[in-house]
């Protein structure tokens, strides 16, 4: 049989059909191509077999889309009843087979049976992809698949599948033997079979091993094998204490040459450009504070010290008296551990008439700001207000205090300070490390910057073109980030109008954002359940988290820089390893969305704010040295532990705050609804 | 097919003047609209999650057509205190419509402004203190946690974690017991001189099966007690009340003592019970006594310190000359109450003083005030009732006996002077005993008169108050009291002697104690002090 008779089998095909337009043209482009194709068919050896089952094969498909229907049903009645032992690997292959038998119908525009199909088989897979099932159910028509960001992703990509030789085995002796071409081809197309030999894995892992890949696998592999470098920053404040406190006769010199610095540079500042500056200064002191410390900082730093890198950025100088207050801090702060909890102070925000969107607590606990579904901003200041309350007893002592506040005059006895100026709701606010500015992105698509000093709006940032997120000031302050319904993150600092990076990839709204201690990363969580990791310098994504089964809602990052837990809508934690990219442990415990995440200062303890009312602290000490002794195991084994779960009086946990002296602070809206 | 049915799609496209569209049309556009919708939705949910909210709004779905440019629904919002219905069509069955209401002008320009709503604020508590979380009314209460901890409790040992929740004792009253509580308090409150609270009184005291609502009993009566001091016919009730829980043998009211024993000694001590002047408040001061008493005699080998206490506070009251007479009298019937030992102890060492400061009061010249006089005369009478029965129960002690040689007496008399050289009151004791004519006349010089002019205005004023004292005055009777004394005292050590040393020498000090006890009560009260003294007593002392 020669290339005659395929070119036959086509014509039949096309006529079969009743597709006449499709024929001529055939006819013609074959009229067209002949002596071409006849010079060509001596050396195409085609299989003879090959027309009759493009013939039966299309002729099957697109005669029969019941076909699908009867081909997913005996397949998963087979898997149901296979061996008991490889009966859960073998149903792992039924809900990318389902998915994708639907989508395949649809897109043929068999939009009955696909519902059929849809309805019949959905309760199979309703819990553990309720909220995909939900997304899919929408799909009615070609055009859909198109447009939808999930279904497109579903067909681009592969499910990834870990499976024992034997199941696969059976798998395919199954599909050989039914002869049902659609499932093989639709298994062969979309399932990428990872085939381990040996006894197939508990069920318990579950979670790990259906995985979808969103860009396919090997690009995330690719991804995700790039060098990161996560440890801190050189010269922090951290380790400059770490000095001072090692070597005491010493200290005060060390301080007085660190102050020198300082002033040196300030001096300097003016003069040299923003290239050179803080980190060329800063390392040349360290040089000085590692030659006066060296053999004590050995000593003290047996314990694992992170590595330290070199910033990316250029980083802003800290006015010497708050270098001086953040070390008192340091100094003063309090150790924490699973046997030393934190003190917690609880802001309760009322009378919000459900309009409050987010709220945000400086570094040392004493301003409060709540971002309004009103477009306003509003900013507590907690030392002010406890004086007030104190003179709310003595009538007369309060008229006679003045209102210092800029805003006095028009907010009369008003204990906050008003900021407004967005035109939708704030969804965000950041205080700067300092406490001198405060950053707010709106539904307006603008990111505005504010003074608390001076209580006023100093720049409004346009970039977006959708609602703005999330806003996060870099742990040094200057630079921030913002993410987007556009999805996109993009990188600021404060003197420029233009964002300095733009960081595209996800395919959903990126939903949350947050700073690697070293400012040379940013995290982002989204709506694709994915979280990122983000070179800043570059702005290309050296990291991508799979594993959550919903939304990312939360971030936080460890002060050693070494891990990350993101928290989602369902309720789960997950706990990050940067280096390897890989989840440490599911953090279960929380039972809807977890707003909030904080790490303590030393790292010891990760506590978590939830819309279930209760703040959990959780241990993560004991988990990672868990980690390091069972030498990387599955992860589903170690879990974190739950040291204590606080509950609140119906109050969701918007924001969760440690100060440097490791005091946690907390924030939420009393609802009586909840 | 699709969850919108095309013949919405055909009323949609009616509504906004489409009247030709062909089914066909509709049936393409139906799957349409259900995606679009889902799509509206999956922003919505968007809005609300970074909203913080687990509710969807009105608002969110705004938003979320804002987000896809397209003009959001007015009309519709969420919170308001009327939201807004369909209702389904008379006649048709699947025909529905928007409840909306028609609204006058003029009723939304003469409605009064609404309140302006509280402004937002923040307020700060501690959520937990190094991890544990304080007790204070901004917590959730520990109760919300137990119900959780009883499922993880299993889990975190497991985990080997320290488990610092301590499980709070279930208290569940059944609600037949509620429901008895509920009827008790009723009648307490307001039927207490019905005769079904009698018979709940008796129920109080004798079933059992009531010791859960013994907490709750405590605090009603607290709380009815510090509130109802003017109502005096409920703090009646209430003593009844507490005297039937006593009573009741099932009932462990021990731990709630300290709860019941302010409001008990309240009713007894308190300056005003009741507000009108028919109210009979020392009836009730007089029950509230003998509660005490009992109360005291139950419990003060659990409570050491119960009866010094009470008497400390007792006292406090009978020695204040600020506190009114009334608060004296609860004072005085709380202590004798307790005992004659205690009113020997503490109100007899005092009565001459205090004696002296009622004296004014009770005189017709002195004291117009008739309301005020016979208070005076209640503490008098309440006073000689107290003394009196303290001495007759010191009398009763000491049985008649055969007279001994006289000459035995005084020789251990002398041996005792001798070997107690520290019984310091010994000296004017006998002084006292070496005295007692010119003594005896000066003070029958004085009390007589007296005693005539308490003896009419009693008869006068109220015969049946001192019916104690009044039953046994008799005429007044020469006094050989000094004799008598003696030949007591010698009958005493005749007996005594032949004990050990230590006890006679008690013996001795009792004997002479109640001597002089007596010889006081005599000058005080005179001779309406007699009839408390036992015949044998008194025909020695005769």
């Amino acid at each position: 049989m020669d290339e005659e008779d395929i070119e036959k089998a086509v014509m039949t095909y096309l006529k079969k059909k009743g597709f006449k337009q499709t024929e001529l043209a055939f006819q013609e482009e074959q009229q067209r191509q002949h002596p071409k194709t006849a010079l060509n068919s001596t050396n195409s050896h085609v299989d003879p077999e090959i027309a009759c089952q493009i013939l039966s094969f299309s002729s099957e498909l697109e005669n029969n889309p019941a076909q699908y229907h009867e081909g997913y049903g005996k397949l998963r009645s087979w898997a149901y009843s296979s061996l008991d032992l490889y009966k859960h690997e073998l149903l792992r292959v039924l809900y990318p087979v389902f998915v994708h038998c639907f989508m395949d119908l649809i897109a043929k525009g068999h939009i009955q049976e696909a519902r059929t199909l849809f309805n019949s088989f959905r309760e199979d897979h309703e819990m553990m992809h309720a909220r995909d099932l939900q997304k899919l159910e929408g799909v009615l028509s070609p055009s859909h698949l198109e447009e939808m960001e999930f279904a497109h992703s579903l067909r681009q990509s592969k499910f990834n599948i870990k499976i024992c030789q034997y199941s696969y085995d059976l798998l395919l002796q199954y599909l050989h033997k039914t002869q049902s071409v659609v499932m093989l081809g639709l298994i062969n197309e979309h399932i990428n079979f990872q085939v381990s030999p040996g006894q197939p894995t508990s069920i318990s892992d579950d979670a790990e091993v259906v995985t979808f890949m969103g860009s396919g696998q090997d690009a995330t592999n690719l991804i995700n094998q790039k060098e990161i470098h996560w440890g801190l920053l050189e010269d922090s404040l951290e380790e400059r204490l770490e000095k001072a406190g090692a070597l005491v006769p010493d200290s005060a010199k060390v301080d007085g040459e660190a102050r020198e610095g300082e002033v040196e540079e300030n001096k300097k500042r003016p003069y040299e450009g923003g290239k050179q500056g803080a980190s060329l200064k800063k390392s040349k002191k360290d040089k000085v504070a590692t030659a006066t410390g060296k053999a004590s900082r050995v000593e003290t730093s047996t314990v694992s010290v992170a590595p330290r890198v070199k910033p990316e950025l250029t980083l802003p100088s800290i006015p010497a008296e708050v270098e001086h207050s953040i070390l008192e801090d340091l100094r003063n702060r309090v150790q924490l551990s699973s046997a030393a909890l934190p003190s917690i102070s609880f802001y309760t925000f009322i009378n919000t008439h459900n309009g409050l969107n987010c709220a945000s607590i400086s570094q040392d606990g004493s301003l409060v700001a709540g971002g309004f579904s009103d477009s306003s901003l509003k900013v507590w200041d907690m030392a002010k207000l406890g004086q007030q309350t104190g003179y709310a007893t003595s009538q007369i002592v309060e008229d006679s205090y003045p209102s210092d506040s800029l805003l006095g005059a028009n907010s009369g006895r008003k204990s906050y300070t008003l900021f407004q100026g967005h035109s939708g709701p704030v969804y965000s606010a950041t205080f700067s490390p300092f406490g001198d500015y405060i950053l707010s992105s709106s539904s307006d698509s603008t990111i505005r910057l504010w003074s608390t000093n001076l209580n006023t709006n100093l720049v409004c940032y346009k970039g977006h073109n959708y609602p703005v997120w999330d806003v996060q000031f870099s742990p040094v302050g200057h630079y921030f980030a913002s993410s987007s319904h556009d999805r996109t993150a993009r990188i600021w600092s404060m003197d420029r109008m233009q964002p300095l990076r733009i960081m595209a990839g996800h395919l959903s709204d990126v939903d949350c954002l947050q700073w690697h201690v070293n400012c040379n990363y940013i995290a982002t969580g989204s709506s694709d359940k994915t979280v990122r990791l983000w070179d800043v310098q570059s702005g290309e994504c050296v990291r991508i988290f799979i594993g959550h089964r919903s939304m990312i809602l939360s971030l936080a990052m460890s002060p050693d820089g070494r891990y990350m837990a993101s928290g989602d809508e369902d309720g789960t934690v997950m706990m990050w390893e940067l280096a390897s990219g890989r989840c440490i442990s599911p953090l279960v415990g929380h039972t809807s969305c977890v707003w909030t995440l904080a790490f303590s200062c030393e790292g010891s303890l990760l506590a978590s704010g939830s819309a279930d009312c209760t703040v959990k602290l959780w241990d993560v000490t004991a988990s990672t040295k868990l980690l390091k002794t069972e030498d990387n195991k599955t992860g589903s084994i170690n879990r974190l532990r739950s040291l204590k779960t606080l509950p609140t009086k119906s109050t969701p946990v918007y924001s969760l705050q440690f100060s440097r002296r490791n005091l946690l602070f907390a924030a939420g809206v009393l609802s009586k609804n909840t | 097919m699709s969850i919108v049915p095309k013949e919405t799609i055909e009323v949609t496209a009616q509504s906004i003047g489409i009247n030709n569209l062909s089914p066909d049309a509709a049936l393409a556009l139906a799957p349409d609209v259900e995606y679009r919708l889902r799509e509206i939705m999956q922003e919505a949910i968007k809005c609300m999650r970074h909203s913080k909210r687990n509710l969807l709004t009105t608002e969110d779905v705004d938003s979320a057509l804002r987000l896809r440019n397209v003009e959001p629904i007015y009309g519709f919002a969420s919170g308001s205190g009327d939201p807004l219905r369909f209702r389904r069509a008379l006649g048709h069955r699947d025909l529905f419509y928007v409840d909306d209401k028609d609204v006058d002008f003029k009723d939304v320009i003469e409605a009064p402004l609404p309140k302006a709503p509280l402004d937002c604020s923040v307020v700060c508590h501690w959520l937990a203190i190094e991890g544990v979380q304080p007790a204070i009314p901004e917590n959730a209460p520990v109760e919300v946690i137990r119900a959780p901890s009883e499922t993880k409790l299993p889990e975190q040992k497991e985990d080997g974690l320290p488990v610092d929740i301590r499980l709070p004792v279930k208290h569940v009253l059944s609600r037949e017991l509620q429901l008895y509580f509920d009827k008790i308090t009723e009648l307490v409150v307001s039927r207490s001189d019905s005769v079904l609270f009698k018979e709940a009184l008796a129920s109080l005291a004798t079933d059992s099966g009531l010791h859960p609502l013994v907490p709750y009993f405590t605090c009603f009566i607290a709380d009815e007690v510090s509130h109802g001091l003017s109502n005096f016919p409920l703090l009646f009730a209430l003593m009844r009340l507490v005297w039937s829980l006593l009573q009741n043998p099932h009932i462990h009211i021990e731990p709630y003592l300290h709860q019941l024993m302010p409001s008990v000694v309240t009713c007894l001590v308190a300056k005003r019970l009741g507000n009108r002047l028919a109210d009979n408040h020392w009836e009730l001061r007089d029950f509230t006594a003998t509660v005490v008493a009992s109360i005291c005699k139950r419990f003060s080998h659990v409570y050491n310190n119960l009866q010094t206490r009470l008497t400390k506070t007792l006292l406090h009251a009978f020695l204040d000359p600020k506190r009114a007479i009334t608060q004296h009298y609860g004072a005085i019937q709380g202590l004798a109450a307790l005992g004659p030992n205690v009113v020997r102890l503490l109100v007899v060492p005092n009565l001459e003083t205090y004696l002296r400061l009622l004296e004014p009061e009770m005189l017709l010249e002195k004291q117009k005030n008739e309301m005020k006089r016979h208070e005076a005369w209640r503490v008098y009478g309440a006073l000689l009732s107290a003394a009196g029965q303290s001495i007759y129960d010191r009398l009763k002690m000491f049985p008649s006996m055969p007279s001994p040689p006289a000459s035995t007496v005084w020789k251990t008399n002398f041996r005792i002077i001798h070997s107690c050289s520290a019984n310091k009151r010994r000296t004017p004791a006998d002084l006292l005993e070496e005295q007692p004519p010119a003594e005896k006349i000066g003070n029958d010089g004085a009390l007589v008169p007296l005693s005539n002019n308490s003896s009419d205005m009693e008869t006068d004023k109220d015969p049946a108050a001192l019916g104690d004292s009044s039953a046994g005055r008799s005429s007044p009777k020469d006094i050989r009291e000094s004799h008598s004394e003696r030949r007591q005292k010698r009958d005493q050590l005749e007996k005594r002697i032949l004990r050990t040393p230590a006890l006679l020498n008690q013996a001795w000090k009792d004997d002479l104690d109640s001597g002089r006890l007596l010889l006081l009560l005599f000058e005080l009260f005179g001779e309406s002090i007699f009839p408390f003294i036992p015949s044998p007593e008194m025909a020695f002392f005769l």
